[in-house]
Order: C-alpha cells, then sequence, then structure tokens
C-alpha cells in the first residue's frame, strides 16, 4: 500500500529504550510513517504500543538509535515548533476539570504565537461537535471526549496525531464512529494516524497494521500481510481463525476448545 | 468570560474603596481634617493594600496550586509554607528578638516560608522532576512536622507570649504599615506575573502531563516554575499578616463559577476574589464592634463559607 | 522478687491513708504548691515561704521563688509534678487554672483551695480566707487590712488623676489593651481615670488603632510584660503609627512594671506606679 514516494512524515532507526538500567524494554525498533498514513498499532498487553508511542512523540527519550521528523532530527525541533508537527493523546486524560468543550478544543491553539487561519468552532465543526461547544468535559459521553480532543489536535494543526488506545471503554458504535471521523479527516486533511488499539476485527479494516511484539515490529503492513493466523498466536499467545464475509472482509473467530 | 472578569474587577475595586472610606468612623474624602487624613493615609490605606495583597497572593496561590497538584482540595498553606512561617514567627514573638525593628517578625516569617517551600520542593524532586503527589504528600509531611514544633514552642513558652503569637498566626492586619508594603508587593506581583504567564501551561498540567508534553510544554519544567510562583506569593503573604484561612482553598472554587476553569481568567478572578474578600472581611472585623476588633480570618470564614456552600448547592459543583 | 512484693502490699494498703494524713493536718500545711504567680507572691507575703513546695514556672518573684520545684504551665500544670512533690495542699486561682485540674487533684484525695479573688476590690477578702485556710490568719488580716487602707488612701487622695482618659496597652503589636474587668481597669478607675478600653466590654480587646485617633487618650501607658525586655521596641511602630497624638507628641507615653498584671500585694506598687504616670500628665 505504502507508496515509495510518499513524504517520510517520523522515521525511527535502531530505536533501543530501557526503564531500568538492566533490561532493554525496546530494541533495534525500526520504521516509518508517511504522509496521509493511518497505522494501527497492535500487539499484547506489556508488548511496548504505549511506549513507542511515547519515544515518537518524544516524552520518552530513546537510549540508542535515530528518530526524524520530517527528515531533521527530533531533538533539532523546539517543543513548541515540534507540537505543530505531532500530537500525541494519551490513553487516559485527567478529565474531572470541568472546561467547556471550546475552552478545551482552543488549547490547541498554544503552540502557535500568531494565530492560524482555522477557528476552535471549525475544528469542532469537523468533528461534529458544534453544539456541545459550551458544555463541559465532564458532562460529555466517552466518544465525545475523544472527538474533543481530537478537535484540539487538529487545531493543533499537526500533520502527524498519535493516539493511545482512544478506542478503549468505548461502546461498538463510537469505537466505529471513531475510526470513521478519523479516517475522513485523513482523506480531507491529509494527516498521518497512529493508534494503538487492541481489537483484531477493528484492525482488520485498517489500511496498514503494525504488530509488536516485546518491543519490536513483529510484521508490518496490510492486514493481509501482517495479521495472518500465525502472527497473531505469536504476538497474541492464542489460535484464532480468519474467517471471511461473503463480501471479501476479515473477521476473525476463536475455537471455544482452543489447546494452543 | 471577560465581561465576567469585568464584573469582578469593578467588585473588586467597590470593595476598596469601601474599605477606605467606611471603618469604625466613616470618612468622608472631600472634607478631611488631620485626624481623618492620618486615619486614612497611614492607617487604612495601608490595611487595605495589606489585605488585597494578602487576598490577591492567597486566591491565585490556591488557584495555581489545585491546578499543578490537580487536587480541588489543595490550598497554600498545604504546602507546610504557612506553618514553617508561623514556626519561625513565633520564635520571633516568643523569644522576644527584633533585630530588624518592625522587621524582624515579616523577615522571619517569610524566611520560615521560603525555608519550608523549598524544602518541599526538595523533597518533591525526583528523577529531574516535581512529582504532585510527591509535592503533597512532602508538604503535609513538613506541615504537620511544623505544627508540632510550633505546639512544642508553645507549650514551653510562656503564657503571654503564647497568646500574641496565636494572635499573629491567626492574622493581624493592624499593624500593617507603608514600609513593608513594597517587599510584599514585589513577592506577590512576581509570583502573579510568572504565574499569569505560565497559565496556559497551567491549563495543560491540569489534563495530565504528557498531555501538556504534546502542546510543547516541558511539565515538570512549568511545574517549578508555577510552585515558585506560589512560594513566593504565599509566603510574601504570611509574612505580611499572618495565616488567613479560607481564601485559598474555596476562592479558587468560587471564581470558577463565574469564569470557567480556563486559568488565564480563573487566576485572576481568583485574586480579585480573594483581595476584595478580604477587604470586605476585614471592613467589616474592624468596624461591627469599635473600638474592639475582630480577627480578620475569622470574618473571611464567616462570610466567605455560607456563599460557597449556597454557590455549591446552586450550581453542579465539579472537581478542581 | 519477693521483697518487691512485699513493698507493693506496703505500697496498696498504705498509698490510700497517706493522703488522710495530710488531710488531717489541714490547719498548718507544711507542703503548699501555688498554681498561679500571684498566688505565690501572696504566700510569701504571708510568710508561707520555706512551705511553699512547689509554684508555676511563671513564678518569679521574689526572687526565691525561682529556686522552687517547678510543676509547669498556669493552663498546663503537670499531675505528676504535683503528686510527686507530695502537696499538703494545692492553691489554685480561678484566674488562668483550669478547672478540671482542681476536680482531678480532689478526686485524688489531694487538699485544693481555690483562690476565687480576680478584681481588686476582692483582694483583701480573698487574701484574708487564703490566710485563715492556711493557717495564718492574724499575718493575712493584717496584710489584708493594710492593702485595704491603701487602696482607700489612694482612692480619696489622688485628684490630679480624675477625669483623665487613659489607655492601657497590654502588648502594642498587635495592640491588645486592657479592657473591662481587668485588675489594671480596677486601679485606673480606683484614681478616677476613664479607662477607654473598658468599653469594649472585653478583658484584653484588640483595639482598633483608628479609634485610638478618633478617641485620643489623654495618656498612654504601656505595661512591660513579665518577660518581655524590649517592648519599648516592639512599640515603636505603634507609637509611629499613633504619631498625631497629642499624648504622643507630648511625650505622655510610660511604661510600667508587671505589677497591675498580678492581683497581689504588688498590686499596690502598680498602682503607685500609674498614680507617678498620671501626676506627670497636665
Amino acid at each position: 500500500m505504502s507508496s515509495p514516494y510518499r513524504q517520510m512524515i517520523l522515521e525511527l532507526g535502531d530505536v533501543g529504550f530501557s526503564y531500568s538500567r538492566q533490561d532493554a524494554f525496546v530494541t533495534k525498533l525500526s520504521f516509518s510513517v508517511g504522509e496521509g498514513e493511518f497505522i494501527g498499532l497492535l500487539g499484547a498487553n506489556g508488548s511496548g504500543k504505549s511506549t513507542i508511542l511515547k519515544l515518537c512523540c518524544g516524552i520518552l527519550k530513546p537510549s540508542a538509535g535515530f528518530l526524524n521528523l520530517w527528515d531533521k532530527p527530533f531533538s533539532a525541533y523546539h517543543n513548541k515548533d515540534r507540537a505543530k508537527l505531532i500530537s500525541y493523546l494519551p490513553q487516559t486524560l485527567d478529565m474531572n476539570v470541568p472546561f467547556t468543550v471550546k475552552e478545551l478544543v482552543s488549547m490547541g491553539l498554544y503552540p502557535y504565537d500568531i494565530l492560524p487561519e482555522m477557528t476552535a468552532d471549525e475544528a469542532l465543526g469537523l468533528v461534529g461537535l458544534s453544539d456541545k461547544a459550551d458544555s463541559h468535559i465532564t458532562e460529555l459521553s466517552g466518544g465525545e471526549k475523544r472527538r474533543t480532543f481530537i478537535a484540539m489536535t487538529l487545531l493543533q494543526g499537526a500533520g502527524l496525531i498519535l493516539l493511545d488506545e482512544p478506542l478503549a471503554n468505548l461502546d461498538i458504535r463510537y469505537q466505529i464512529e471513531l475510526v470513521r471521523l478519523l479516517r475522513r479527516l485523513r482523506d480531507e486533511r491529509n494527516i498521518s494516524v497512529v493508534m494503538a488499539l487492541h481489537d483484531i476485527n477493528i484492525a482488520l479494516r485498517f489500511e496498514k497494521v503494525m504488530l509488536i511484539k516485546n518491543g519490536k515490529v513483529f510484521g508490518m503492513g496490510s492486514p493481509a500481510e501482517a495479521l495472518t493466523e500465525g502472527a497473531i498466536k505469536e504476538t497474541f499467545g492464542i489460535g484464532v481463525k480468519i474467517m471471511r464475509q461473503p463480501d471479501g472482509k476479515a473477521y476473525i473467530t476463536y475455537e471455544e476448545n482452543d489447546n494452543g | 468570560m471577560t465581561p465576567r472578569l469585568m464584573i469582578m474587577t469593578l467588585i473588586f475595586f467597590l470593595a476598596v474603596g469601601l474599605s477606605l472610606f467606611i471603618g469604625p468612623t466613616n470618612i468622608n474624602p472631600f472634607s478631611l481634617d488631620e485626624t481623618s487624613r492620618e486615619i486614612l493615609f497611614a492607617i487604612r490605606a495601608p490595611r487595605v493594600v495589606v489585605a488585597v495583597l494578602m487576598g490577591m497572593a492567597l486566591g491565585a496561590s490556591g488557584a495555581v496550586l489545585q491546578g499543578i497538584l490537580r487536587n480541588p482540595l489543595a490550598d497554600p498553606y498545604i504546602l507546610g509554607i504557612s506553618s514553617g512561617a508561623s514556626l519561625t514567627a513565633a520564635l520571633g514573638i516568643i523569644s522576644g528578638i527584633s533585630f530588624l525593628g518592625t522587621f524582624t517578625i515579616p523577615v522571619l516569617a517569610f524566611a520560615g516560608a521560603i525555608a519550608t517551600g523549598s524544602l518541599v520542593g526538595m523533597l518533591g524532586w525526583q528523577r529531574r522532576g516535581l512529582w504532585p503527589e510527591r509535592l503533597l504528600l512532602a508538604g503535609v509531611g513538613l506541615s504537620f512536622l511544623c505544627s508540632a514544633l510550633l505546639m512544642l514552642l508553645m507549650s514551653v513558652s510562656r503564657d503571654e507570649g503564647l497568646r500574641r503569637a496565636t494572635l499573629w498566626i491567626f492574622g493581624d492586619l493592624s499593624m500593617s504599615e507603608w514600609p513593608r508594603i513594597p517587599y510584599g508587593m514585589a513577592f506577590v506581583f512576581g509570583g502573579m506575573i510568572i504565574a499569569g504567564l505560565r497559565a496556559r501551561a497551567l491549563n495543560a498540567l491540569m489534563l495530565g502531563d504528557e498531555f501538556a508534553h504534546s502542546l510543547g510544554f516541558t511539565p515538570h519544567r512549568e511545574r517549578v516554575l508555577l510552585f515558585v510562583a506560589v512560594g513566593l506569593m504565599t509566603a510574601a503573604s504570611v509574612s505580611l499578616g499572618g495565616m488567613i484561612g479560607f481564601i485559598g482553598l474555596l476562592v479558587p472554587h468560587m471564581a470558577r463559577f463565574f469564569v470557567g476553569s480556563d486559568s488565564r481568567f480563573l487566576m485572576p478572578a481568583s485574586a480579585l476574589g480573594g483581595g476584595a474578600l478580604l477587604c470586605v472581611a476585614d471592613l467589616i472585623g474592624r468596624s461591627i464592634l469599635p473600638p474592639m476588633e475582630l480577627p480578620s480570618g475569622v470574618i473571611t470564614a464567616i462570610i466567605g463559607a455560607p456563599y460557597f456552600l449556597f454557590l455549591l448547592r446552586r450550581k453542579n459543583v465539579l472537581s478542581v | 522478687m519477693r521483697r518487691f512484693s512485699c513493698w507493693l502490699l506496703f505500697f496498696l494498703f498504705m498509698a490510700p491513708w497517706a493522703p488522710c494524713s495530710a488531710a488531717s493536718a489541714a490547719d498548718a500545711p507544711a507542703r503548699i504548691i501555688s498554681l498561679a504567680p500571684n498566688i505565690t507572691e501572696i504566700l510569701f507575703a504571708l510568710g508561707l515561704g520555706d512551705r511553699i513546695a512547689g509554684v508555676t514556672n511563671f513564678c518569679d518573684y521574689p526572687e526565691e521563688a525561682k529556686r522552687k520545684p517547678k510543676i509547669g504551665g498556669m493552663s498546663n500544670p503537670s499531675l505528676e509534678a504535683v503528686v510527686v512533690l507530695r502537696p499538703d495542699v494545692v492553691v489554685l486561682t480561678t484566674d488562668g487554672n483550669p478547672k478540671e485540674f482542681e476536680e482531678k487533684l480532689r478526686s485524688m484525695n489531694i487538699r485544693t483551695y481555690v483562690f476565687t479573688a480576680r478584681r481588686l476590690s476582692e483582694l483583701p477578702q480573698g487574701i484574708r480566707e487564703l490566710g485563715s485556710a492556711l493557717g495564718v490568719k492574724e499575718k493575712a488580716d493584717h496584710l489584708a487590712a493594710s492593702i485595704r487602707s491603701s487602696l482607700d488612701s489612694y482612692g480619696r487622695s489622688h485628684t490630679a488623676a480624675k477625669g483623665k482618659k487613659a489607655l492601657f496597652i497590654v502588648w502594642p503589636e498587635p495592640l491588645i489593651a486592657a479592657g473591662a474587668g481587668t485588675v489594671i481597669d480596677d486601679s485606673l478607675t480606683l484614681l478616677g481615670v476613664e479607662n477607654l478600653a473598658a468599653r469594649t466590654g472585653i478583658a484584653y480587646p484588640k483595639y482598633s488603632i483608628e479609634e485610638i485617633l478618633r478617641h485620643p487618650p489623654d495618656v498612654i501607658i504601656i505595661g512591660r510584660g513579665m518577660d518581655s525586655k524590649d517592648v519599648e521596641n516592639i512599640s515603636r511602630g505603634l507609637l509611629h503609627r499613633l504619631k498625631i497624638l497629642p499624648a504622643v507628641r507630648e511625650g505622655r507615653v510610660y511604661y510600667v512594671g508587671d505589677g497591675l498584671f498580678r492581683l497581689g500585694p504588688r498590686t499596690l506598687q502598680g498602682i503607685a506606679e500609674l498614680i507617678g504616670v498620671m501626676g506627670r500628665t497636665p
């Protein structure tokens, strides 16, 4: 799927990282994200999805390897300039502060000294929350909260959005709506999205997935290439069957008496 | 937002004006005799200025601290800054030393406040950063230690010194005088400017460090700056007039009802609200039972708490 | 071990009797504990100095009192320290000692005497009653009579002070004045001086500086407390703020000793000082 002429936004080469002195948590991690790509990051709990996203946005500093953002080393950017290029939404946000939706979305403008063209209202319009501008975020549903933060990252203007488990704790309807929204925004605005997720069925509909095991890229490519029964067994430690609907779309199922 | 902030500013100036001209005896600014002039300029004006400075410092510090500690129950005194100040001030009062004349106790209190503030900062420091939970626990721990030492000091001191130290600790604005004010003002405004410049960072920090990072802030550096701002404001306030409760804890919550949670409005609103409240409380304290004065800290809570509870019932209060 | 048990038994049987033997010596107690500085001073004045077994940390007059065993503060005396001194009687005051402490002592069968005089006029009678309770009735009557006559003569003779307005400052920062119901107020009233702070109706009110300027006193009297040597230093700020007052401008600010802070024989000296001060006031 990925075209060789595509502009590379983020490139990681042989990145290593460890939380403690003894164990390297991430070793020799290499991959890149091109303009307009929409990547799902999959892996078992503790495989390093969050760590990789945090390395990508600079919250964690790699102990080895290089990390380029728009062909320049990450360290060459001032924090504010970096924030205009890449934004990261953590899995959990302390949302007990009763900011209004609009206040929160406007925080996307913080890295800017000269205001960009988009306004908070436009950003809210893009995520379909125009009517909630003055509500407190504490009053919103889980899906609306996520959309609020996505509106904020749109205002932030970053070309690359990293999301850590944005679908967690959402009902199936909101999960699908959120993925559709992100995909639409990608199509309309040519932004790149990398999101960690754990639902293989949703990942099977992605254009590109990256399987993570023990802090390394186990496989990367279209779901058909990367999400094979063998790869899933290898990374998640459970045997599944990949089935096909009449229209050709894949889904997984597992056997009741699975002994592997 | 902004119109509401303007209304608060108006209320604030109204409170200051009232405090200047109303008192045990009202003063007509257009016909001043010598006594009235002396009362207005030498007694009342410095007192009102000190009330305003203290109230503003406590209100703004409370708003900042509740944000950086992500805790709606945080107040500037929780960091042990005031206990440290009370301890050194009480030491000074009870031992009766006066190496700097009338500046002795304020300077001792300021030194105590800065010392405890720094100690809390050092204890809250780990892995190249200030951590909210560590700060909070270090503050609470140190605060208990200082209070215990204060109790120890008071139980071995003579009853007379004890009463005076108690009076000082529970806030006394009657001794306000011009010479101390520029120093207090420098620290209060200094802290307020630092906090004001970092208001956006504070907003982002309230939603978490990673989020703040994503918006281009360095969370630990921002927290240190904001903590220093709170330390300066609180230390200056305690050294100007002792401990005044309530303002640091509840005025930010009251201000939130009016201007919302955005620190860029909440901080000035808390400062204005704190200043106005303490002014009015002091006005009441010195006017209702002349020639006796009631402690401002008590009045602050007596008029502030019911209003806060009223707001709490009427509006849907949300944490932080 | 056996010997220890014997001792234990001995104490168990003997202990309940011990207070009784003390109580029987009611008329002339040999071991007296005073729980207030003014009581200590009265006891010394009654010639009971040798019999004082313990005093508070604040009892610093006469000089000899400082060498007596200490039993703690006035508001927080140590029960253990009192019991260890095996007092025949403990003298307490209603002005500063906790009532519970007296009840506690009585429940332990320790004899107590409560000195209830708190006003100047109650002093002679208070001394008389205390003296008769401690078996020095004659001396006490004599002391009481002399105090009575001094008070009477003060009240009669010093017309110079009559009608003057005074403010007695107990502590300058924050400003605490001596108000209604205090020995200081009684003394000023005795001399015919109007105590400005009395109208607060409170014993030691936090006094408004504005009000001093509004209702200027003819004379400001600042008490040197028991412990603070540099009241004069600390007062400087206050006096600066009161600089437009005639009393301050014309130097009618006087410092007096601690006699008036303690209701006892030295109260008379305090009143004498007041008379001196008022005499200098035109």
